[in-house]
């Protein structure tokens, strides 16, 4: 249990179903979480090529002085040590910085607007940043607390979506739990999706840990989503593709998040995968 | 696509992959060309903004003015952009000692419009760290767009605030010496090259749209041995100006942060109290660089005591205005301060030795600037060439250098770090690089982690141990538990030594019987200089890592003494 999961908490009830999917993943994955409450609106992350500014909605502060003590119980009662991060550095008295040697990230789908704003198909700009610039993964939790009991991945041949895959395996692989592959034909035949899984040696991986890997073969990529389990946690890349791709061609991922409601665990384009 | 792509990695170009250092002057020429932009935007506003309300100045609401200024200042930064406050210089030098230049995007914009609201409606403030926090932030970023590496962005950054300064004085060299000597603290060619570029793009960009004029019109004056040598009094005068300006900045915080009121109403007050004495002492409001022409011209015409009740009353009005939250910079009243100091050490010069003739007023004012920047700053070089480019002033040379270096001196004497510095000083984030500091910063506790000590448990008998070590080649067996693997000791193979020659302790002795229990153990997120430093008081050679009572590896010093020779040498240029 070396791995570490960050969570910034919000003394809320909303907060509090954040905090049970992250311990909820913890345990699967064999991670600990380690809880940041936050006591300014703002703070700073630092990336290794980037330094994102995290503005938190007002209600990460509600009742400050009930939100340790929150945290600790409902960590306690899933048999888990209260771990809390107290900032060691400072950019500006009330700009703390939060060190990012984290190995996964919950977040809600946004944490900089009002809690009303949280649902599906919108993902907050603050978390779209982190996703960008982050060496983890981020873990996009429902907005209320939803246990899994399968992985789905999203493969799409790309650099990410290889990142992703590799993802998914050690989560089954730590897990134990069935892994499904989701892969929407394009120009591309299937056998050259398989011959990018051949040449990253990840034959053996596919053969252990996927039940099943669907191929989605007409374009009408949206109505394919209802095949994935609601009880999957969602694993894919974004940002993989650049902004010009992006604007052009869309996004898969903009897609997938806009219409399911499953627990999502993202890969940006800094990830950095781990086996 | 593919041209996208190319562009976004100007490194992999085969021109740069020839010499890297091409690539850094490319860069510097656009970062200067961008912060001298930036900086000529921001005087020009104030100018606009200083013409504007200049018309109200005879009302006897006039005082309002600063108040409102601050508030709106404030206002659009704790709420419009939510920018965390400050005075920017410091940020900029934290971020290149801690986390390789990197600086937000927003600081490049933010500080320009914050100031501006703040000096251009009277507040006491210059707008130099404003432009400096926005050149750096336009290096950072264009590093960060075209992923350059750290060291290629500390020496954008600076290219940025070499820039600034450069373009908003019309001084490359003052600028080229502020970077280094201030922001980036390192004194080797691969950083000065591209500051010296990048401080000549913003001079020239500034002189392309504003033209080619020195700040304060060039004077001549006629020194004699005795005016070199009564620079010296300058000298703690000044000394005592710049220590007396740094406490009330500092105090002025304090007390701001006591009073129980919003950020902005906090900026109001004290831009409302620079109003009132703007309305007795007019030298208090603004950045004040017409009245710094005025005293070095000899016009300001005062007797001792008011010129005296200036100095006194343009030090409140900057610690009132940066104290109470407005935003800005200490450059430009440093220079007012200074001028004035000047010019009341010189009426005290008449009025004690009236037989000797003394130099002209502007003389003093001169040196007092040096003095005044160079004793802020703790940066003797800037101070220098600084007065030396916005006067034309190089036959003041001899007296300028005399009275900044004293000047430094004493500061340095009562404030061993200067007003930038003093924050970052106390909090320990100033990383100079090939410091111990900066070296042990840079690498962490996961990087230094040793794995390969056999985990042992305390139900093993000294025999089973026994084979352990003939097969180990380390002195250090860490002890888990059977059942929870939760980390309990260790045990040094000195700990078994009395047992080793003894077989018949063999099958009596078990490992929990013999191992530490109170065990010091450090967590993978501490910083590696607190590891060192408990390894020190506690006279440690190795230290066990352990993570929610799991063990996770060991750390020695032989390790960390093994990283520390190559970050030194990478950050020394040796690899």
């Amino acid at each position: 249990m070396d791995h570490q999961l960050l969570h910034i908490f919000r003394n809320n009830p909303l907060g509090r179903e954040t905090l049970l999917q992250s311990i909820y993943f913890c345990k699967k994955v064999g991670a600990f979480p380690v809880i940041y409450i936050p006591k300014t609106t703002k703070f700073l992350m630092y990336f290794d090529n980037d330094v994102v500014q995290v503005d938190l909605d007002k209600s990460y502060l509600d009742d400050g002085d009930t939100a340790q003590p929150h945290a600790a119980e409902i960590l306690t009662q899933a048999g888990l040590e209260p771990r809390f991060l107290e900032p060691k550095h400072y950019t500006a008295s009330t700009l703390p910085d939060i060190h990012t040697g984290f190995n996964y990230m919950c977040c809600p789908r946004s944490i900089s607007d009002m809690s009303s704003k949280i649902g599906i198909g919108y993902i907050g700009p603050r978390v779209r940043r982190i996703v960008k610039s982050a060496r983890f993964p981020v873990l996009i939790a429902s907005p209320v607390f939803k246990p899994w009991n399968s992985i789905a991945v999203f493969f799409g041949g790309s650099v990410n979506a290889v990142k992703a895959l590799r993802l998914g395996f050690h989560i089954a692989r730590v897990s134990g739990l069935p892994l499904e592959i989701f892969t929407q034909i394009g120009k591309s035949s299937k056998e050259e999706y398989q011959r990018v899984v051949k040449d990253r040696n990840l034959e053996k991986d596919v053969d252990q840990y996927v039940t099943q890997w669907h191929y989605f073969e007409n374009n009408n990529f949206e109505n394919h989503l209802y095949e994935v389990p609601h009880d999957a946690l969602v694993i894919l890349g974004a940002y993989g593709h650049g902004v010009i791709k992006h604007m052009v061609v869309g996004s898969k991922w903009e897609t997938i998040q806009e219409t399911l409601g499953n627990n999502l665990l993202v890969v940006g384009p800094n990830f950095v995968a781990w086996r | 696509m593919r041209i996208l792509r190319w562009w976004r990695y100007p490194g992999n170009w085969p021109i740069f992959r020839f010499d890297d250092r091409l690539l850094l002057i490319l860069m510097a020429v656009i970062v200067g060309i961008f912060s001298g932009l930036s900086s000529v935007v921001l005087n020009r506003s104030l100018l606009i903004m200083s013409e504007w309300l200049h018309r109200y100045q005879h009302f006897w609401w006039f005082f309002a003015l600063p108040a409102a200024g601050a508030a709106l200042s404030s206002l659009f930064l704790e709420k419009v952009v939510r920018e965390g406050a400050g005075h920017g210089v410091p940020e900029v030098i934290y971020s290149v000692s801690r986390y390789g230049g990197l600086l937000r995007l927003r600081s490049s914009v933010t500080r320009l419009v914050s100031s501006c609201l703040t000096i251009g409606s009277g507040g006491s403030a210059g707008p130099e760290a404003p432009v400096v926090i926005s050149g750096a932030a336009i290096g950072s970023n264009i590093a960060k767009y075209f992923s350059l590496n750290d060291r290629q962005r500390v020496a954008l950054v600076g290219c940025g605030a070499g820039g600034a300064i450069a373009s908003i004085f019309n001084a490359p060299i003052a600028g080229m010496v502020f970077a280094v000597e201030v922001i980036v603290g390192e004194w080797k060619s691969v950083n000065i090259v591209p500051i010296a570029i990048a401080s000549v793009a913003g001079a020239e960009i500034c002189r392309l749209l504003q033209g080619n004029q020195i700040p304060f019109g060039h004077h001549v004056f006629k020194i004699d041995f005795l005016n070199i040598v009564a620079s010296l009094g300058l000298a703690v005068l000044s000394a005592a100006a710049t220590i007396l300006q740094t406490r009330m900045l500092r105090s002025m915080h304090t007390i701001s942060h006591k009073v129980p009121a919003p950020m902005w109403v906090r900026a109001a007050i004290g831009g409302c109290m620079v109003g009132i004495i703007g309305l007795y002492l007019p030298v208090v409001l603004g950045e004040g660089y017409h009245w710094t022409e005025i005293l070095i011209e000899g016009r300001y015409g005062q007797i001792l005591t008011i010129v005296a009740l200036a100095s006194f009353a343009k030090i409140a009005a900057t610690a009132l205005t940066l104290g109470w939250g407005g935003s800005g910079g200490i450059f430009a009243p440093c220079l007012v301060i200074g001028s004035l100091v000047g010019v009341t050490y010189h009426h005290l010069l008449v009025l004690f030795w009236p037989s000797i003739s003394w130099v002209n007023e502007g003389y003093y004012a001169l040196l007092g600037m040096a003095g005044l920047i160079s004793g802020m700053l703790q940066a003797p070089l800037t101070g220098i060439f600084l007065i030396v480019e916005i006067t034309g002033g190089w036959q003041v040379i001899v007296p300028l250098i005399i009275v900044s270096v004293v000047t430094t001196t004493i500061c340095h004497y009562f404030e061993p770090a200067s007003y930038y510095l003093k924050d970052l000083v106390d909090h320990g984030h100033l990383l100079r690089p090939g410091t111990d500091e900066r070296i042990l910063s840079d690498l962490n506790v996961t990087e230094l982690l040793e794995q390969d000590c056999v985990t042992v448990h305390p139900s093993m008998l000294l025999r089973d141990f026994v084979d352990i070590i003939k097969h180990s080649h380390r002195n250090y067996f860490p002890v888990e538990d059977e059942k929870t693997g939760d980390f309990l000791g260790i045990v040094h193979l000195d700990d078994i030594r009395p047992y080793l020659f003894d077989p018949v302790m063999y099958d009596t002795v078990f490992l929990g019987q013999i191992m530490r229990t109170q065990v010091e153990v450090v967590h993978p997120d501490d910083d590696v200089l607190d590891v060192v430093r408990k390894m020190d008081v506690k006279g440690l050679y190795s230290i066990p890592v352990v993570v929610n009572h799991k063990y996770l590896g060991l750390i020695s010093k032989a390790t960390i003494l093994d990283q520390y020779r190559k970050e030194l040498m990478v950050q020394c240029h040796l690899l």
